[in-house]
């Protein structure tokens, strides 16, 4: 018994100590960012930090909490975005008495709808203040409605059946919207009603603490998730799906619960991925970026944990961006030959799936399966039950 | 010939020998095998680098795709595959390896694209390479010749499988590793070879497959899906149900989109990935294993033929 305890203990110090080194290495990136770039790098970095955290923290959920394989990240987050792109726009329109229907989106109505929603957004804190709620909302639903759409036959199949279906329907998804003009334009890209306009020249550095927050309640959200009964549920789900079944758990229930908990965050990332960047292109929702890259991230992390998830989005997202900022002077001898440096990122995507893999099986942060009540306070209720 | 006759047989015989390179390494070493789509692109570009600067026809440069294409499996086994074989990782693992080997390729190819367009000054992020391909009775050679080559190699295959010792030890190590083991074969081996042989099937199906649709650097990775749904569609357990799997996709996608088309107007092209994806879906509800889940010997069996067994 003491020797558990103590073994405990140490795991836990293992952790800690494990985290102080990654935010150490963290911050002196970012310092050294910093003072080389300024402070615009930084925001930058934090706002891709925050959006693709809250899509790795879904993903965390539905693959390292409940185990299924889950290749098609990429399906809700183009919920959320053609949701954010085409309903909330439409709405404000049919308010204001402007084209609200099919013509929405064709690229020459909707780049002199669009300022006119915008100018009424900038008048009043209220209304962008509703309209952002709005967004998020409906991101929110359109990402669960897919969800629950892709886990009616997602239920039926296994392991590496399953992972390719969601890969296939998020790729579909993609199609669909770049095709189809009425939802977002089809190749033409749709603009987005601006809720932060009224900030007018400050709008990005409202962004970045707004969104801040989203993400941190989200990450309290999916904290206490986990910690809760049905978080015991989705690990036994994972750990063993035979014996949860059964323990009496209702397999098919916990995992459509999950797919559809997970699409809706992740749809609201996809929302806010919308939000700052302005407008909608379907082609731009790639497999790579939405599903490749949140991969990577919550496998350098430490699948199953959610602090983890953030360091790895963190860490990562830093290195791409030193790729992009130094790329003519650290590469320069890709330049002589004509190969662009950008083509390293996906040299270091794939890298950093490799290396994980191979040599950090658990991530940075490995996963921590934390009693659901403090050692002492379960000691007590056992106390009181003799 | 109709034109979608054409090049969707050139298309599925592609695809076909994709999604068999797929089933063939998941049957041997349980590894689901992303790294398929760079490898169908790498075999591309060597044809497209053999054709440009060197001159010639197409079909005479695909010794050296599957060459290539072999050298690009055999480092992913010694570098990534064997270690995690010897660790026995989870199948998810196993695919998440391939998926970055996937992006380190696909990289590679990019830089490549950009190193020829450079250098030689060629466009190689846009190619047409039935331009290279001549014609037979009025049609294009490659829709005799691709599905003939693609017949070869599986007979080859066949034979190699069956009538080889090695073939045969292979056989055995897909049916029951640890027995296989037991009796003296070498399952490193066996595994070395698959790696082999499907990264050759592999680039050789992406170089078919660039002769009917446009070459780019990204064209594995936007036809991986279908691969994939091929190699699904035969049901994963035999390397014949995978290819026959690729064949079906391919064609019901050119005969798809050409008779919706007809009837409902061009609009629909652009929703053509959708109908392999939908087969699959319907196959899979219907036999959820594939089909080479079909019991179709039973079948035959109940309606033509006698009872087996003591019939008391």
């Amino acid at each position: 018994m003491i020797t558990k305890e103590s073994s405990g203990e140490k795991f836990k110090g293992f952790i800690a100590s494990r985290i102080v080194f990654v935010l150490a290495v963290i911050i002196a990136l970012l310092a050294f960012l910093y003072f080389s770039r300024g402070i615009s790098i930084i925001l930058s970095i934090l706002i891709q930090v925050t959006i693709f955290s809250i899509i790795t923290m879904s993903l965390n959920l539905e693959t390292g909490y409940t185990g299924i394989p889950q290749f098609g990240r990429v399906a809700a987050v183009i919920a959320g975005a053609f949701a954010v792109g085409a309903i909330p726009g439409r709405i404000m329109a049919a308010f204001m008495g402007l084209p609200a229907g099919a013509e929405y989106a064709s690229d020459t109505v909707n780049f002199r709808l669009v300022p006119q929603i915008n100018a009424l957004l900038a008048s009043s804190w209220l209304i962008s203040l509703g309209f952002l709620v709005m967004c998020l909302v409906l991101a929110a639903l359109a990402g669960a409605l897919i969800g629950w759409l892709i886990s009616r036959p997602a239920i039926r199949l296994k392991e590496a059946y399953l992972g390719i279906s969601l890969l296939a329907f998020g790729d579909f998804l993609m199609w669909v919207g770049h095709n189809w003009s009425i939802i977002v334009g089809g190749s033409t890209p749709v603009n987005v009603p601006d809720p932060f306009r009224i900030f007018g020249a400050d709008r990005f550095n409202v962004i970045v603490p707004v969104f801040f927050v989203i993400a941190i309640l989200i990450f309290i959200y999916m904290n206490k998730l986990t910690q809760s009964p049905f978080g015991r549920n989705l690990r036994m789900l994972r750990d063993n799906d035979l014996s949860a079944n059964a323990a009496g758990l209702n397999i098919v229930k916990v995992r459509t619960q999950s797919l559809v908990i997970g699409a809706a965050i992740a749809a609201i990332g996809g929302g806010l991925y919308v939000i700052y960047t302005g407008s909608v292109a379907a082609i731009g929702l790639t497999r790579l970026t939405f599903t490749f890259w949140p991969w990577a991230y919550m496998m350098l992390g430490g699948i199953g944990s959610n602090i983890g998830v953030f360091m790895g989005v963190f860490l990562l997202t830093i290195l791409r961006t030193m790729i992009i900022i130094f790329r003519s002077t650290w590469f320069g001898f890709l330049l002589q030959v004509g190969i662009d440096p950008l083509w390293l990122e996906y040299t270091l995507l794939g890298a950093v799936i490799i290396i994980v893999i191979l040599f950090l099986p658990h991530g940075l942060v490995p996963e921590k399966v934390a009693p659901m009540l403090p050692a002492n306070r379960v000691k007590k209720v056992m106390a009181q039950r003799q | 010939m109709a034109p979608w006759l054409s090049s969707g047989l050139i298309y599925a015989s592609g695809l076909a020998l994709t999604a068999g390179s797929i089933t063939l390494l998941y049957i041997v070493t349980r590894t689901f095998n992303f790294a398929v789509a760079s490898m169908a692109t790498i075999g591309f570009y060597v044809v497209y680098t053999g054709v440009t600067l060197f001159g010639g026809l197409p079909y005479q440069y695909y010794p050296f795709a599957i060459i290539i294409g072999s050298i690009t499996g055999i480092i992913c086994y010694y570098g990534l595959n064997r270690r995690l074989l010897n660790r026995k990782a989870a199948e998810i693992t196993l695919m998440m390896s391939t998926l970055g080997y996937d992006l380190v390729l696909l990289s590679l190819i990019q830089m490549y694209a950009d190193y020829l367009t450079y250098t030689f000054k060629l466009f190689p992020r846009r190619v047409t390479m039935s331009l290279f391909d001549f014609e037979i009775f009025g049609e294009r050679a490659a829709a005799f010749i691709l599905p003939l080559i693609a017949i070869a190699f599986l007979t080859i295959l066949h034979f190699f499988l069956t009538k080889t010792k090695f073939g045969i030890s292979m056989r055995a190590t897909i049916e029951n590793p640890t027995l296989a083991g037991t009796s003296g074969i070498n399952s490193d081996r066996v595994y070395l070879v698959s790696w082999v042989i499907s990264g050759g099937m592999a680039a050789l199906g992406g170089s078919f497959m660039a002769m009917a649709m446009t070459g780019t650097p990204v064209m594995g990775m936007y036809t991986i899906p279908l691969m994939f749904a091929g190699a699904i569609l035969g049901g994963l357990g035999n390397i014949y149900g995978g290819i026959l799997g690729g064949m079906v996709i391919g064609l019901t996608e050119y005969a798809g989109v050409y008779i919706l088309a007809k009837n409902f107007g061009p609009w629909i092209l652009g929703y053509r990935m959708g109908i392999p994806l939908f087969i699959m879906a319907a196959t899979l509800l219907i036999f959820p294993r594939g089909l080479s889940g079909i019991p179709l010997g039973k079948i035959i069996k109940k309606r033509f033929g006698q009872k087996r067994g003591a019939n008391v």
